[in-house]
């Protein structure tokens, strides 16, 4: 999930990657760079969507130096869209795009299966997501600070990783600013409820 | 999805000195989604005798519930305790009953006899082929990681406190590579004077 804030953005996900029932990896790093200010959230296929980011990074890259400047964020997000229609019959992959950039600040966008491209305030993906709607709904605030932010995506994954099987692991953590990107990982007791352990 | 893959799950019981151990995990899912952490897979049937089965949710209780009706039965007409061997052939035959619409629940049966105290533990396919071990038995969804953490772990002859901590870190480690096996563990240490449970602090994801 990604969440804008005054000043930058604040991405986070979870860690587990599953081959059926198996879990392959437990320790996946899911919060992808596609420029130095611009990070994208994967979740559907695993091979899928490294494969369009991949291709993204590079013409992101090719981008910037033609532009003589950082690539906007709206920018990074439109070449997502166009691999993600395109090849929307092929593809499985539903991909959120955050970043910053010196024109608008911090900015969530979100493209998801089909390929369609939307500009959010906050957005959520993957299986997990379907479980936190209600409680995303009823806790997001406009207007919050960095770490309003960072504990509102860690609560938030923190109860999709409980209740989906198919998420779990750690949380990681991104925030991305002018001044440069913050990662940080939550894991065993970090998590927001600490030891006690979660509420169910 | 596979039948006996719908709710997740997983049973590993384990022989030791004078003692056995059988730990379930505590999910209870559908598919994907984690419905409840309280789920009771392990299920007393007599003093130093308990079951437990993993498979589709339904028949667990299904399967469990029957036989202790057929268990009640026996007691009172032979006015003893059942002997784990025998038990387990009760089991054998319930299941087989149905061989061409069978329960969907795969148990395990950790004990010790009534009489001579002597460790027993036993596993059972679905349509109740019986199979007895010396070292442990184990079913559920996650039964490869659970095999490969009892071949590493396991051990002849332990006293039940290494028991304990053995059998717990075969399935805490088994469970947290499977994703619909987890959400806590519980483990019970029978011994001849008393059964000892505990619940594990384990991941909850």
């Amino acid at each position: 999930m990604a969440v804008e804030f005054d000043g930058g953005v604040v991405i986070g996900a979870d860690s587990r990657t599953t081959t059926g029932a198996y879990i392959a990896n437990r320790v996946t790093d899911k919060l992808t760079p596609v420029h130095d200010r611009i990070f994208c959230c994967r979740s559907g296929s695993a091979a899928d969507t490294q494969a369009v980011a991949d291709a993204v990074a590079y013409q992101l890259a090719f981008h910037s130096v033609e532009l003589e400047e950082p690539p906007r964020v709206r920018t990074a997000a439109r070449l997502f869209q166009q691999s993600c229609y395109r090849y929307r019959e092929e593809l499985s992959a539903g991909i959120i795009v955050a970043g910053w950039d010196p024109r608008r600040g911090g900015q969530v966008y979100v493209v998801p299966m089909g390929g369609l491209l939307l500009r959010q305030p906050f957005a959520v993906g993957g299986s997990g997501s379907s479980y936190i709607y209600g409680f995303l709904d009823a806790t997001f605030q406009p207007g919050m600070s960095r770490s309003q932010c960072q504990e509102f995506v860690a609560r938030a994954l923190a109860l999709a990783m409980v209740r989906d099987g198919s998420s779990g692991g750690v949380i990681r953590l991104a925030a991305i600013t002018e001044e440069g990107v913050e990662r940080t990982v939550l894991a065993g007791s970090d998590l927001p409820w600490g030891d006690g352990g979660p509420p169910v | 999805m596979s039948i006996l893959a719908c709710n997740g799950g997983a049973v590993l019981a384990m022989r030791g000195r004078g003692c056995v151990a059988i730990a379930a995990d505590r999910r209870f899912g559908i598919q994907a989604q984690t419905v409840s952490t309280d789920c009771q897979r392990i299920f007393p049937m007599g003093q130093r005798l308990l079951l437990g089965l993993a498979g589709l949710a339904t028949d667990v209780q299904s399967v469990a519930q029957r036989l202790k009706f057929r268990l009640n039965l026996y007691e009172l007409k032979e006015g003893r305790q059942i002997k784990p061997q025998t038990f387990m052939s009760m089991v054998s035959n319930l299941l087989y009953e149905r061989r061409f619409g069978p329960y969907y629940a795969e148990p395990v049966i950790a004990g010790l006899d009534p009489v001579s105290l002597e460790p027993f533990i036993c596993s059972l396919d679905l349509i109740g082929c019986p199979m007895v071990t010396q070292d442990f038995v184990l079913s559920g969804t996650c039964s490869e990681q659970m095999y490969g953490m009892c071949e590493s772990l396991w051990e002849p002859d332990m006293e039940p406190e290494h028991l304990f901590e053995t059998i717990s870190q075969a399935m805490l480690n088994a469970v947290d590579r499977d994703a619909i096996s987890g959400m806590g563990v519980v483990v019970h240490v029978i011994e001849k004077d008393k059964i000892t449970t505990r619940t594990l602090k384990a991941r909850m994801d």
